[in-house]
Parts: C-alpha cells; structure tokens; sequence
C-alpha cells in the first residue's frame, strides 16, 4: 500500500501535483462521452433536416444541439474544476435543493398532457427538466449517505435510511407524472445499494418486497396510458394505431435499417414521420435505421467502453463517496441504455427514459456533463487525500 | 488507501465481487440488445424493410373516365361534370370529436347529423375507406371545408366527376342513373377493382352496360406519409382506360314526341300510368321508349334526399319501374293477331272461309258474349279481326285448343323475355295446361281457352312484347331482339361495337298468312274500328285492345287497360312487309270512353309524320265505360 503513497517532492508541489493530477483525468472516459454526444448531434442534424428547415439556422433541433453541447462541456470543465468534497459538505441541502426544485416542477411546470416535467426558465425561455438534474443530486446524496455509513452496511437500517431518502424524490418524480424517471431513481438506488457492498440478502428482502407491491402500483398508482403502455408491450399488435404504434413503428425503422443503414438523414421512417416521437425518446431506431447495425454497433461500444471507464474510477477511487458517485452514475447509464434501446427494439415496454448523450435535451446532457465532471474531479484527487 | 476511509472488511471483501457482477451486468445488456438488433437488422431486415416499404408506398386507383351516351343522330344525352364530394374516412375520424365534427358538417352541407352518421355507419367498406357524405356540394362550401381541414381530421373534400343527364325525366327509364354501391354487392365488385366509394350504375344502360362504360381503372404507387396523405407519385404502372361511349338507337327527336303524345293522352284520360314505345320492325332498333311516371335521374347524380326517395318508392304508379318492360298486362285483344295466325298457320282457316259470329259462346251455364252483343254474322279472318269479333275468336280458340294457341303465342315471343338490353324485363304468361296443373293443380278448362284467345283470363304480357310481335307481323315474319343501343364507341370514337341486328326466331308461319293478317289489321283503320285513324294521310295497320283486369266497382264493371299496336305502311300497300314504323301504345286503368291508346298513337304520328291537321278527338277521352274490342 505504501508504495501508492509515493510523496511528490515539496518544490513546484502545486504545479507537478496538477501535473500528475492530469494523468490521472482519464482522456478516454472523456473522448467516450464526446464521441456519444456527437452521435447525438448527428441525429438532431438528421431529424432537423427532416423537419424541412435549414439544419443551420437558428432554433432547430440541431443548433439546439449544438448549444446545449458547449454550455454542457462547459459545465463537465466547471466540475471537473470544482473540488468535489465540497459536494460531501453540500449533500444534505443539495437534497433540500432537489426536493425543492420538483415541488417547483409540479407547481408551475408544463409538458406534454397534464404533466409538469419541463419548467420554463424566465429570460432565456428554455425549457429545464428539473427531473434530469434530480438523478444526479441522488447520486450525490446517496453516495454521501453510503459512504458515511459504510460501517453499517450490513445493518437493514442503512439499506431502509437509502430506500427513505430516495422514496420523497420517486413519488414526486411520479407525481409530474414521470414513470421513467422514477424508475431510473430506484435502479441508482438499487445500483448504488449493490455496489456499497451492503448484505444481499437484506438486499434480496428488499427486493422481493418490491415485486410484492408491483399490483399495488398497478391498480394504485399507474396511470391508464401507463398501463397500456405495458400491455401493449406484451402485444403491439393488440392497438397498431393506438401505444402498440410506436413499438411496432419503431421496430419497422431499426429492421429496415439492415447492415449498413439507408444513410444519414434518408430514414424513411423518420423522414415521413412514421415516428411521432423521433427526437426524443425514440432517436435510436432513427440511428439504427439510418446507420445500421454497424452504426447501433459503434453506439454500443461506446456505451461499453464509457461504463468500464465509469467503473475504473470507481474502482480506483480511494474516497467511497467517489466510488459510489461512480457506481450510481454507471447504474443510471447502464439502465438508461438497456430501457430506451430495449423499448426502441422490441423487448422493453414503452417508458419516457432518454438514451443518455444522444437523446435531444439540455437538462439530460447537463446532469451527465455534471456527473462525469463529478467523477473526473474524484479521478483527480485521489492523489491527495486533503486538497 | 487511507484506513478513515476503509468500509468495513465485510464489505470490502464483497466489493471485487460487485464489481465484477456489475461488469458482467454489462456485457450481458448490451450482447442481449446486440442479439436482438441482429435479429431485427439482419435476420429479418428484408421483412422489415418490406414493412417500411408497405408504410410508405401504397397503390392507389386512378379513376378512368365513365363513357358518355349518345342518341342515334349523335346528340349528347349524358355528359360528366365536375363536382365536389364531401367524404368521410371513419378510422381517420378521432371518437372523441367526432359529435363536433359532424355537427360542424352538418351545418355546412344541409344534412342532419343523424343523416351523417347514417351514411358514415352504411358505408359498405371498412373503416379505413372514404365513406361518401354527400355530392355536389357547392364549390364556396367545399373550400371552407378544405379551409377547416385541421379541425375536421378524417373529412376529405374530393373533386369527382358526376353524371349531368341532360334531359333528365325526358330518358331516365332508359339511361338510368348511377349510384354507391351496396354493401351486398360490394365483395363481387371489389374483386374486379372497384373501390368501396365508387358508384355503380343502378338501372337502364348505366346499369346494363356498366362494364363498358366504367372503364378500367388505372393503378399508380405512391408514397404515402403517416396520415395517408400521398406525398407523390412513385410511378404509374397502368394508365386508366377511359370508359366507352353508348349510342342508342333512341332518337331524342321521337323520344319528345312519344313522350308528349303519351303525356296529353293520360292527361286528358285523367290517369298517370301509361306507355308509348316506337321501334323499327326490319331491325329490332327502339326509337323511342317512354313509361310514365318517371323520375329525373338527375336527382340521383346529385345525391338524392331521403324524403324525395321515399316520396318515388311509395308513389302507387311506381315511377322507378319501366312499365314498358318491367309490367305485364292482359293484352285483350291485340292478342288476336296470335289467334288468327295461329288458326291460319294450322290450316284451321283460310283467307277467306268464314266463321258465324254469334252473340255469345256458350260452355255449360256460362255465356261468353262478344263485345256488342249481337255478333255480325259469318265473317272471314280479315272481318272478325277487323270488327275484333270476340265470339269469332272464341270459336277459333276452341279451333286451335289451348296447347297450339301457347305455341303459337310463343313464337310470336309471348311468355319469354325478349331480351332487349335493359335491366328487369319480366317474361309475361302464356298459360298451358301443364303451366295450370303446377300452378293451380288442374287443368284449363274450356271458358279459360276462350279467354285465352282474346288477350285476357291468364294472358299477361309486356308492352315491348306486344308491340314486338306487331313489328313481326309488319316486317314479314322475323321476331328481332329489340335493342336500345345501337353502337358501342371508344372514347377516340371508333366503332367497338356496331349495329347488329339479332333474330329470336323466323315465325313457323307462310309468308301469304302473315299478308293475310297485315290485311286484317289494315281493316281495323278501314271498317272505322279506329275511327279516323284511316282519315290520316298515311297507312296505318294495327289493333286496338280493351283489357279488363282487377275488381268490379259497385256497379259490377272492370276497369280496363287500353292498346293499340301497329305499323305504318312504307308504300302504302300493306301486303308488303316494308314498314320501317311499329308502335304499341298502353294506357294503365283508362276507363274512358273510347281507346285512350289510340288517341295517343295518332297524337304521336301527327308529330313524327308532321301533319298539321289533328286527327285526335278528345271527346274519346272522356271516362265512361266502355265494354268491348
């Protein structure tokens, strides 16, 4: 252990401990998340020119796009900058922050239906989903709240003062009604649970508990067009113009995508707007429609190689609180994917969960800015234990 | 690794573990939606791409042009103009606004919303079909409809072209008129390419020769986007062929006299149902054909209201049937012409041996009078028929007996269809012993033959038969089937199909007994029988009928029809089978005086011959009743 312990020398500390601190920021987890979000921005490019206008002028998807890049870059350079231990001291008005913030959502937010997911920011006239950003402050009150209490994992107690503290968020989540979001809430908590090392098989209690009351939340909580939703995941066929459309829609775009895809902008399925919902939640059958399997394939890669390097700094990180920043950051992305593509290809029922980096949406982009900012902050400072 | 920091040794003895399991969380995701996006991409790409192909492209019907119909001197009767179409595609059309929608229609296109939703749920498509709302909208109204697409999803407004029936009541028992298809036919039709919101032709030529007029449709693909709306043609794969054009053997010019001579003799008879029928005897060729009532067509072709439709199905002269072909009547005495050739073809009679007309015939208690009572005496073939003896006939009848009397009446074409081409001919009676063993049980007995022999007891027959076998007798012995379109073209106006006369039958019959009775029927002009039909300035042969039928009134009388079937000499002398005029006149339930028919007959050969001086005498047509012929 010692020999990780090796002390710079005192003269130039301040300019060779940032000197090995960029050795430690890790290139690839950076150049992964750049080449997914220019994926992202090929797509706006492509759904903006199927929009008609000029992909170039002002307000289209893809200057949108290209707007919410740079300010999320950078926020990821503002975080990586900021000395994340601050966030361990911040966690617990951070999470009054976040409650804070939804109860706003559902006060004066507006979106689609009756939902209130997006809220409208004043001068600039941008709309902020404030449930996007809520995903990271968990992570980051999670993440507090485990590694402080590390030394009782074993305990129920920790597990159950996790499932409390994330519960207030989930139902306000649901309330807008955002039934993706919440999910992706409980798979951090689960994620982060998993990864701090807690005892199984409290963790298996838990687990079945929740199964139990899934016909609770069906008759209870889960809204009518929720509910179809699911069922016509399990037969799409059953209302081909009604929920069952988009999946069957969707499928349609990825088959005809075959190897080597019909070519940017070219998706028949896009361009003649088979897909109502095609910027957002669906853009990856419009990828694998345009790009092919060998385009989805790259994607997948990518995804890949940017949760190992996730991972890796969890690993590596001496700080628990990184570790599990990390793990709920891997947990997020890895649920995130297998939801959006699964729904886009068939074997996962419908749900408003965006792919991360490539989904078209400022606040998505900018909590995953802020979140590997997070990490990289971490991968920087494990050198130094006080800084 | 700094010991503050250190979680506990459970713990961290499990974290490689985690880490590890979550890894493999990992590739497990991502190989499961690799495997599944190769199967989707490249397993089934070919299926899928087949979708996306059938998502945007679809085939679509390009109407052809229906043909037009000419008279026979090439007048237009028929024309195509073009016209806006409301229609409905109800899969388009959302639940929850579709009271709004429709009340919103309703008020611009004058229906009721019940009358909407009638048509929306009668639609003998599916749900994905246009249902047709209503035609001939005015153009103002059309566009506010266009105007109003966004708020009237699954309303399309359509140019179309429509029927204008020129002459509308003047040929609508003969051209007819086109409509939407009904639900019962529908499965047939759409198997030869007819689209659920077509229309189809319903009666007269529109309806007989549907095929040739309609076309054929031609097929073009083209990309379609979510909303069906076509974005553009891919390509078109056949070019519809316009459909032919029909020129009647009807000349406008006939058809106007007919019509008004028929219209002045009804009226004057005070009665609504009548018919006047005009053809060429050497070819079969109708020259004009008027029933009455009738109906405007036009009010087809324009979408007709429920209330009008209703008002013609429940008018008691049925103006929907062409009761020129569509009816049948005792003959009463035209029907003699059967007898007389009949009893002159089976050697029962010649030219000139005689027969004593009696004031009655006598079968048991019954007594089966002639017309006036007391008979003329011994008459020949060409007086009985000239005087329209009924006890005459009468004994010929019972010369002939009633098998031989059928046989004949069937050569002359009574007791089948003739054939001619127009929709719902009915074939008449000509009643046979075995006829009345199936029908009734027994035999005929003798008074029935009597009665046979003059037109009425179980005689029934159509107008165009009557006037068909008159035409036999005029052009010496050759029953033609009566045609109403002579030439068929093609829309560059080539001849498809051109005129061709069509033999039913050469009558069994010598030609010096057909003279014979063409003698007889000009006696009927000359003993004055017909008054001053004989007065005119032309050779007119022919016989009248007076046909008893229905119930007694309270003073025990019958009401009657009235005929009067003949031809127009072309020279002059009768013995030639030259004429080149046949004519059956019929007044429904006349009742009159004297024979409404012939009234109507010479009203119409002043008009067709153009005399000045008018021959008819309306005194005649005054109601009374008047037993005989």
């Amino acid at each position: 252990m010692g020999v990780l312990r090796a002390e710079p020398a005192r003269l130039g500390v301040a300019s060779r401990a940032v000197g090995s601190a960029w050795k430690a920021f890790d290139w690839q987890l950076t150049v992964y998340a750049l080449m997914l979000m220019t994926f992202g921005l090929v797509m706006a490019y492509s759904n903006s020119v199927h929009d008609g206008t000029s992909p170039f002028s002002w307000g289209t998807t893809f200057t949108r796009g290209l707007m919410w890049a740079a300010i999320a870059i950078v926020a990821f350079t503002l975080a990586t900058a900021f000395d994340y231990k601050w966030l361990k001291t911040f966690a617990w008005p951070l999470y009054g922050v976040n409650i804070g913030l939804l109860i706003l959502s559902l006060a004066i937010g507006d979106g689609v239906g009756n939902s209130s997911r997006w809220v409208t920011i004043p001068v600039i006239g941008l709309q902020f989903q404030f449930s996007e950003l809520a995903k990271i402050l968990m992570i980051i009150v999670l993440a507090r709240y485990l590694s402080a209490g590390e030394a009782r994992l074993d305990s129920l107690s920790t597990i159950l003062g996790a499932c409390l503290l994330t519960a207030p968020v989930v139902v306000l989540v649901m309330l807008q009604p955002d039934l993706g979001t919440s999910l992706v809430l409980v798979a951090i908590l689960a994620g982060m649970l998993f990864m701090s090392g807690a005892s199984l098989r409290w963790l298996a209690v838990l687990t079945a508990a929740t199964i139990a009351c899934v016909p609770l939340a069906w008759n209870f909580v889960l809204h009518d067009y929720q509910k179809a939703r699911l069922i016509s995941f399990l037969d799409p066929t059953s209302d081909p113009q009604g929920s069952g459309y988009h999946l069957l829609q969707s499928q349609i775009a990825v088959g005809a995508g075959g190897l080597l895809g019909k070519g940017l902008t070219n998706g028949t399925q896009n361009q003649l707007d088979f897909l109502p919902v095609q910027t957002t939640d669906f853009v990856f059958a419009i990828l694998a429609e345009e790009l092919g399997f060998l385009g989805a394939l790259v994607v997948f890669a990518l995804f890949a190689a940017l949760l190992w390097r996730i991972l890796s700094s969890a690993w590596s990180a001496r700080d628990p609180f990184g570790a599990m920043v990390g793990a709920g950051l891997a947990a997020m992305i890895l649920f995130q994917l297998m939801v959006n593509v699964g729904m886009v290809i068939g074997i996962m029922p419908i749900t408003g969960v965006p792919l991360p980096f490539i989904t078209h949406g400022g606040a998505s982009l900018i909590s995953l800015a802020v979140g590997l900012g997070i990490l990289q902050s971490i991968n920087l400072r494990q050198g130094r234990a006080e800084w | 690794m700094n010991d503050a920091f250190l979680p506990n040794d459970a713990a961290r003895s499990r974290r490689p573990m985690r880490f590890l399991a979550f890894g493999v969380a990992v590739a497990l995701v991502v190989g499961a939606l690799t495997i599944r996006l190769v199967f989707l991409q490249i397993q089934q790409a070919p299926a899928y791409e087949a979708l996306a192909e059938a998502n945007r492209t679809a085939t679509a019907a390009l109407p052809s042009t229906r043909g037009v119909v000419y008279d026979s001197a090439g007048r237009p009767l028929v024309r195509n103009v073009p016209t806006w179409s409301v229609k409905i595609r109800p899969a388009d059309l959302p639940y929850s606004q579709r009271e709004a929608i429709v009340a919103r229609l309703a008020e611009l296109l004058e229906l009721t919303p019940a009358e909407i939703n009638l048509r929306i749920e009668s639609n003998p498509g599916s749900r994905f079909d246009l249902a047709r709302v209503k035609n001939d909208v005015p153009e103002s109204i059309a566009r506010i409809i266009a105007e109003e697409r966004l708020k009237l999803p699954g309303v399309e407004v359509v140019v179309e072209s429509r029927r204008d029936y020129i002459y509308g009541p003047l040929l609508s028992q003969v051209i007819g008129f086109t409509g939407a298809i009904d639900p019962g036919q529908l499965a047939d039709l759409e198997a030869k390419g007819y689209l659920p919101d077509d229309l189809v032709g319903k009666a007269g030529v529109e309806s007989q020769y549907e095929t040739a007029l309609r076309g054929v449709y031609g097929v073009q693909e083209v990309e379609r986007d979510a909303t069906g709306r076509t974005i553009h043609v891919l390509q078109t794969a056949s070019e519809p062929k316009p459909g032919e054009s029909l020129v009647l053997s009807i000349d406008l010019k006939e058809q106007r006299y007919a019509q008004k001579a028929l219209e002045w003799g009804l009226k004057a008879a005070g009665v609504r149902r009548g018919v006047f029928a005009v053809m060429n005897p050497q070819s079969g060729e109708i020259l004009a054909l008027v029933s009455l009532p009738t109906y405007d067509d036009n009010l087809f072709a324009k979408g007709i209201s429920d209330k009008d439709f209703q008002a013609l199905m429940q008018d008691k002269d049925t103006p929907f049937v062409n009761h020129a072909i569509a009816e049948q009547y005792p003959p009463g005495s035209t029907y003699k012409l059967v007898t007389g050739t009949g009893a002159l073809a089976d050697g029962k009679l010649t030219r000139t041996s005689t027969v004593l007309s009696k004031p009655f015939v006598q079968i048991g208690p019954d007594k089966y009078w002639d017309w006036n009572h007391t008979g003329w005496g011994p008459l020949n073939i060409i007086e009985g028929f000239g005087h329209s003896s009924d006890t005459f006939f009468y004994q010929v009848s019972q010369m002939l007996g009633i098998e031989r009397l059928a046989y004949w009446a069937k050569q002359f074409g009574f007791g089948a269809k003739t054939g001619i081409d127009l929709p719902g001919e009915v074939p008449g009676l000509v009643p046979t012993n075995q006829w009345k063993q199936d029908t009734f049980g027994q035999g005929i007995f003798p008074g029935e033959t009597l009665q046979a022999g003059i037109g009425q007891g179980f005689d029934v027959a159509t107008p165009l038969q009557v006037l068909n076998a008159y035409a036999a007798l005029a052009n010496g012995g050759n029953l033609y089937q009566p045609q109403v379109v002579r030439e068929i073209l093609a829309a560059d106006g080539t001849v498809v199909r051109g005129f061709q006369r069509k033999l039913i039958r050469k009558l069994n019959v010598k030609p010096v007994h057909l003279e014979t009775m063409r003698l007889a029927a000009r006696r009927v002009s000359t003993i004055r029988h017909t008054y001053n039909v004989v007065d005119m300035p032309i050779v007119v042969a022919g016989k009248t009928g007076t046909a008893e039928f229905g119930v007694k009134d309270k003073e025990g009388r019958l009401p009657f029809h009235t005929w009067y079937a003949g031809f127009v000499s072309k020279s002059g002398n009768v013995t030639k089978p030259d004429s080149q005029l046949a004519f059956v006149a019929f007044v429904y339930g006349a009742n009159t005086v004297g024979n409404a028919a012939t009234e109507v007959a010479k009203y119409y050969l002043q008009l067709h011959y153009g005399i000045e001086k008018d021959y008819r005498i309306p005194s005649l047509l005054v109601r009374g009743n008047f037993y005989g012929d």
